[in-house]
């Protein structure tokens, strides 16, 4: 199934090569990845897209928690349908 | 929109630091923070890259020397930076204190590689200072660079590199502060050159931002374990016959080891612990059933099988206890899990019910409210049944060999320690033989290589240890192929005068790869036989400067030489020849359930095992 996730991150060196090398260690692949910048400039925004079952996307949402540059970290679903729909953070 | 950045809390406040407003260079004041936070022992070894800290290091040794000599920050200088990070590693899990290790750039930043992870993997607070090129040259193949922030970026809780001077004491410090809160964990401070020569002001308490980690933790610091959830838990316990404790690592990070002696003596419920959880419980009392999994004894392991109800504190369901988590426990109605790290909640085996927060205040919590609700559960059949367990299916080994077997000798050892010294290993038999014969009457005095499985852990985690607690009894139990890794660090132990005590079980053979090709590869005995290595490991001890280097090779010398191994006051080295084709059982193969554990020649079963053939090779 696939998945779209919401990172919030700051602006370290090196902090999207973790998030990255996260997923790449815990063996999930990621099928795309934007990086935009923020209204703070010391805050990027990462959207990020992964197939997996419900247990690898709760798995590396907690993992990516616990990297210490990630300010933020959910799960988008799709609200609505059509040209009215648009994505929310889905409760964890 | 309100990011979390704006929202953070900030750092706690301390007061004033009297050299606040002064002007240092940064090496001083990687030192100065090294000082404040940490106050102990540094094992490093120099290095171009790293040179100001050093110099910065004696000099700050030199000035603040205690009235009987001593130095604020000494330096213990290994073999190998290897060495340094797991006698780092060792001080930090033989005292709860942070580990710090003191590197130069590339090479030196790259040896350490491995405890960085094996510190990950266990949970232990270490932070590594590592010198890098300076910051004109990153990123150009300079001498001694390597791309430390990656590599250890992989391995590590978190890595910073410092490349504005002007943030290095508060990252220093948040570094600290990082490896010690949560989970704990190693944290890397990568240090450019030209960075460490810059003159900067120092602030006596500057920290990082670092909102997002910080907010995450104070939610789960903050989470109290509420009536409803110990009403439920109670509810389910009340229901269970044979309740059973599941306790690791995370009992003695959290302290938690007096908390959870009172809780489950309070309910009677008895108390299994993985290999990282070894002093969470006294093994020497009723309720203990010693260690399970792969090599746990045979009736804590069956005590797992017939339980209806377990509780996992701080305790994550590794391969090594739940080979195959469908089978782990499977007659347990109940499962509960209360951990500090979310992520652990559920990731291998799904639970009934979970807790993430302190464990200490959890555990209290629960106590607590059992006893004002006058909670009881008669669980006298349970105990009945685990005392018989524990008559029918006792450790035991082939007592009648006329060779030495290395049960007999850590029972010897044992007999004398009563589980009161710090024991440190290195991976293989030896380590499993360690872990089910010792006694452990408290924690931090178990210090092994559980989750990475590290060859060449003993001897310089021992060392380490032996620096944090100077008037323990150290040893270091190694095994022939394991010392090997590091046996440099041989020399190390003299040189600081440690009265260290090494016994090498020596079986001429990587044991446990053996074992395994015995079971799983028909006796291919593939690159694992050393009988043919030339090494006198009592005449290399001797020419490192141990005094007292003695072989032991009649079984009728045992007790004399152990006594006289632990009685001498300097580090001693003993060499024990041991039976080659001692196993380590029991065995739970990997891919078998406990009920299809392999109890070996001489442990009874209550089941046929599997036919170690039939067991799938391809499971690690």
């Amino acid at each position: 199934m696939k998945h779209t996730l919401s990172i919030l991150l700051q602006n370290e060196s090196g902090a999207l090569v973790r998030v990255a090398g996260l997923f790449a260690a815990r063996h999930v692949n990621i099928d795309a990845l934007t990086v935009a910048a923020t209204h703070d400039p010391a805050v990027s925004q990462l959207t990020l897209v992964l197939h997996g079952d419900e247990g690898t996307l709760q798995q590396i949402l907690r993992q990516v928690r616990k990297l210490v540059d990630v300010l933020d970290a959910s799960s988008l679903s799709v609200v609505g349908s059509g040209m009215r729909s648009h994505l929310v953070a889905t409760p964890a | 929109m309100t990011t979390p950045m704006q929202t953070a809390l900030a750092a706690p406040t301390i007061p004033t630091h009297p050299l606040a407003g002064q002007a240092m260079s940064g090496a001083e004041i990687v030192v100065q923070v090294l000082a404040d936070e940490h106050g102990g022992v540094v094992f490093g070894y120099s290095g171009g890259a790293i040179l100001p800290v050093y110099d910065a290091v004696f000099r700050y040794n030199a000035e603040h020397r205690d009235a009987a000599g001593h130095e604020p920050l000494p330096l213990v200088v290994p073999a190998n930076e290897q060495g340094a990070g797991f006698m780092a590693a060792g001080y930090a899990r033989a005292s709860g204190k942070v580990g710090v290790a003191l590197v130069t750039s590339g090479p030196g930043a790259t040896n350490l590689v491995t405890p960085i992870r094996d510190a990950m993997a266990d949970s232990v607070p270490f932070v590594a200072i590592c010198g890098q090129v300076p910051t004109s040259a990153l990123g150009s193949d300079a001498f001694q660079e390597a791309p430390v922030a990656n590599i250890m970026g992989a391995c590590a809780k978190h890595v910073f590199l410092v490349s504005d001077p002007q943030k290095l004491e508060a990252t220093l410090r948040t570094a600290f502060e990082i490896a010690r809160s949560g989970r704990p964990g190693p944290v890397v401070v990568d240090i450019p050159k030209d960075v460490q020569n810059t003159t900067l002001k120092f602030d006596g308490n500057s920290h990082l931002p670092i909102p997002g980690y910080r907010a995450r933790l104070n939610a789960v610091a903050a989470a109290k374990l509420g009536d409803e959830a110990c009403a439920s838990l109670f509810t389910a316990l009340a229901q269970a016959k044979r309740p059973l404790i599941y306790a690791g690592g995370g009992v003695v990070s959290a302290a938690a080891a007096p908390a959870l002696t009172t809780f489950a003596e309070t309910f009677g419920i008895p108390v299994v612990t993985s290999l990282m959880g070894l002093g969470d419980y006294d093994t020497t009392r009723p309720l203990a059933l010693h260690m399970l999994g792969m090599h746990g004894t045979a009736y804590a392991n069956y005590a797992v099988e017939d339980c209806d109800f377990l509780i996992a504190l701080g305790a994550r369901f590794d391969d090594r206890v739940a080979g195959v988590p469908d089978q782990f426990a499977a007659h347990a109605r109940f499962i509960a899990q209360i951990d500090i790290d979310p992520a652990e909640i559920g990731k291998v085996k799904t639970v009934d019910w979970h807790h993430i927060g302190p464990l200490v205040a959890a555990l209290e919590k629960l106590t607590a409210w059992g006893r004002s609700h006058a909670f009881h559960s008669d669980l006298s059949a349970w105990h009945a049944h685990l005392a018989q367990l524990k008559h029918d299916y006792a450790m035991n080994y082939n007592r009648d060999s006329p060779l030495i077997q290395p049960e007999a000798v850590i029972e010897a050892i044992n007999r004398q320690t009563q589980g009161r010294a710090i024991v440190a290993t290195g991976v293989g038999q030896h380590q499993m033989w360690a872990a089910q014969y010792f006694d452990f009457r408290a924690p931090r005095h178990w210090l092994t290589s559980g989750s990475m499985g590290t060859m060449g852990f003993g001897l310089p985690s021992a060392i380490g240890a032996q620096f944090a607690r100077p008037d323990a009894l150290v040893i270091d139990v190694d095994g022939d192929g394991s010392i090997r890794m590091n046996v440099g660090e041989l020399e190390t132990v003299t040189t600081y005068e440690l009265p260290l005590k090494i016994l090498l079980l020596n079986n001429g053979v990587d044991g446990m790869v053996r074992q395994w090709q015995k079971l799983f590869f028909k006796g291919r005995f593939s690159a694992t036989d050393k009988s043919l290595r030339k090494k006198d490991f009592v005449a290399a001890a001797k020419a490192d400067g141990f005094e007292w280097a003695q072989r032991l090779e009649r079984k009728a010398d045992i007790e004399t030489t152990i006594a006289a191994f632990l009685a001498h006051r300097g580090p001693t080295f003993l060499e024990v020849m041991i039976d080659p084709d001692a196993g380590v059982y029991p065995m739970v193969s990997p891919g078998a359930s406990y009920a299809q554990m392999i109890t070996g020649p001489f442990i009874p079963s209550r089941s046929a095992p599997i036919t170690p053939e039939l067991a799938p090779t391809h499971m690690f």
